[in-house]
């Protein structure tokens, strides 16, 4: 007998040829991509010598971002994985803004992407993946020792942990993420005006805050997986 | 209890109440408008593929260009410092070279004062000389000169006074004197008249 499994989906805002369903909150993603991509390509369309303005602010983010990874996993391991800690920061931090528009969480294509855990546990997956990567990259066939230290008695434990380590990041940022959204929006039910404005504030930070543990716990992984010891 | 630890204890009392009414309603809602079923294979796929769209359109658009340009100065910072430096020492050099030229121009004109002053001194001391040595020759030119206008005169002043005396002698004798008596009396004459002249 053939075990036929049915996966949930939700009701697709379009689809492609009839067979690529396209939800509401990949618009969204479009969208978040389209921002960033169009602030980027603003910064460095006219790069100069001596930076002004805008391309002077994006240079001073992304030497930031060199520099504060840097010092987290070394020169020659930053400069390879900083580009993608900075795409998790910079897509997180966006979705999560973009969530903030009042009664979003309600609003058919406004949700925060973030608030969806397909999403943040697709993040997850990628930052399992590229740990692992790192790690490999780095310490080559060494690199699988660490599963069986101090003993190869702990190999089911370090396994979990591994296993924990995505599966906590998605929760911990969609949990966030949907909370508040949730309080948002039930405090918007109650009293339309200025009640939900201090929630709304603290989102601001809550967003930034969820963006910048993300992705320091990513490269704490990466960092660990390609730091000396394996 | 006093009224200001009653206070706070209201302030908590509500504070606790207000998050757990909306800690209850936001499960309320939450359940209500139901947590996104999982796994969408939808959603995941495309939201990895859009991860790395957008990773794609920052290397494109943002970390390439950076780290170009980031480069490109951190050349061109480096090579100016590697010019400055050498027109650094290029100046020192310059320095070093006027520094000694100066010296060797300052040595060459003490040699030339020095050497003139040699030349002026010998030139004083060969002019004075000459003009010692004109000196003495026209000082004893001058003396010989006199010497001889002097004994020129005195033998002109002896022929005067010889011919005066035989010209009184005759008057005195009335008769004209011999070669004898003429070189008798001018002998004793000279000799009186030389006593008194001298």
């Amino acid at each position: 007998m053939i075990f036929a499994l049915e996966l949930p989906m939700q009701e697709p805002l379009f689809t492609i040829a009839d067979k690529l369903p396209v939800p509401e909150l990949v618009v969204t993603e479009w969208a978040i991509i389209l921002i960033i991509g169009l602030f980027a390509y603003m910064a460095t369309r006219k790069m100069e010598r001596v930076p002004r303005g805008l391309q002077n602010a994006f240079e001073m983010v992304v030497q930031w971002t060199f520099d504060f990874f840097g010092q987290m996993l070394g020169e020659s391991v930053a400069k390879k994985w900083t580009p993608i800690l900075s795409t998790f920061f910079l897509f997180i931090l966006i979705s999560n803004y973009s969530g903030l528009l009042p009664g979003a969480a309600y609003i058919d294509g406004f949700k925060a992407p973030t608030s969806d855990w397909n999403v943040t546990a697709t993040l997850a997956i990628i930052v399992f993946f590229s740990v692992h990567i790192a790690g490999f990259r780095e310490h080559k066939m060494h690199y699988f020792g660490h599963f069986i230290q101090p003993s190869p008695l702990m190999l089911p434990l370090n396994i979990i942990e591994e296993v924990a380590r995505p599966l906590s990041l998605t929760l911990r940022l969609f949990g966030n993420v949907f909370g508040e959204e949730m309080i948002i929006g039930f405090l918007l039910m109650m009293a339309p005006f200025l009640i939900p404005m201090p929630m709304m504030a603290l989102g601001l930070l809550t967003g930034a805050i969820q963006a910048i543990v993300f992705t320091i716990l990513a490269s704490s992984y990466i960092a660990g997986a390609t730091g000396e010891g394996h | 209890m006093p009224v200001r630890s009653r206070k706070w204890l209201a302030l908590a009392v509500l504070l606790l109440s207000m998050i757990i009414v909306m800690g209850l309603a936001t499960s309320c809602f939450a359940s209500e408008e139901g947590v996104p079923p999982f796994p969408d294979i939808a959603k995941i796929g495309w939201t990895a593929v859009n991860f790395f769209l957008l990773l794609a359109i920052l290397y494109k658009f943002g970390f390439n260009p950076v780290s170009n340009m980031l480069e490109e100065r951190t050349n061109t910072i480096e090579s100016s410092l590697r010019h400055a430096e050498e027109l650094l020492v290029e100046v020192e050099q310059m320095r070093k070279d006027s520094a000694n030229e100066l010296a060797e121009a300052r040595r060459e004109a003490q040699e030339i004062v020095a050497r003139a002053t040699q030349i002026a001194e010998e030139t004083k001391n060969e002019i004075i000389s000459r003009a010692e040595a004109e000196a003495t020759s026209l000082k004893n030119k001058a003396i010989a000169e006199i010497q001889a206008e002097k004994e020129q005169a005195l033998s002109e002043l002896r022929d005067t006074a010889a011919t005066l005396a035989i010209m009184a002698a005759e008057k005195v004798l009335g008769r004209a004197l011999t070669d004898e008596d003429h070189q008798v009396m001018v002998r004793e004459f000279i000799k009186d008249a030389g006593d008194l002249l001298c």
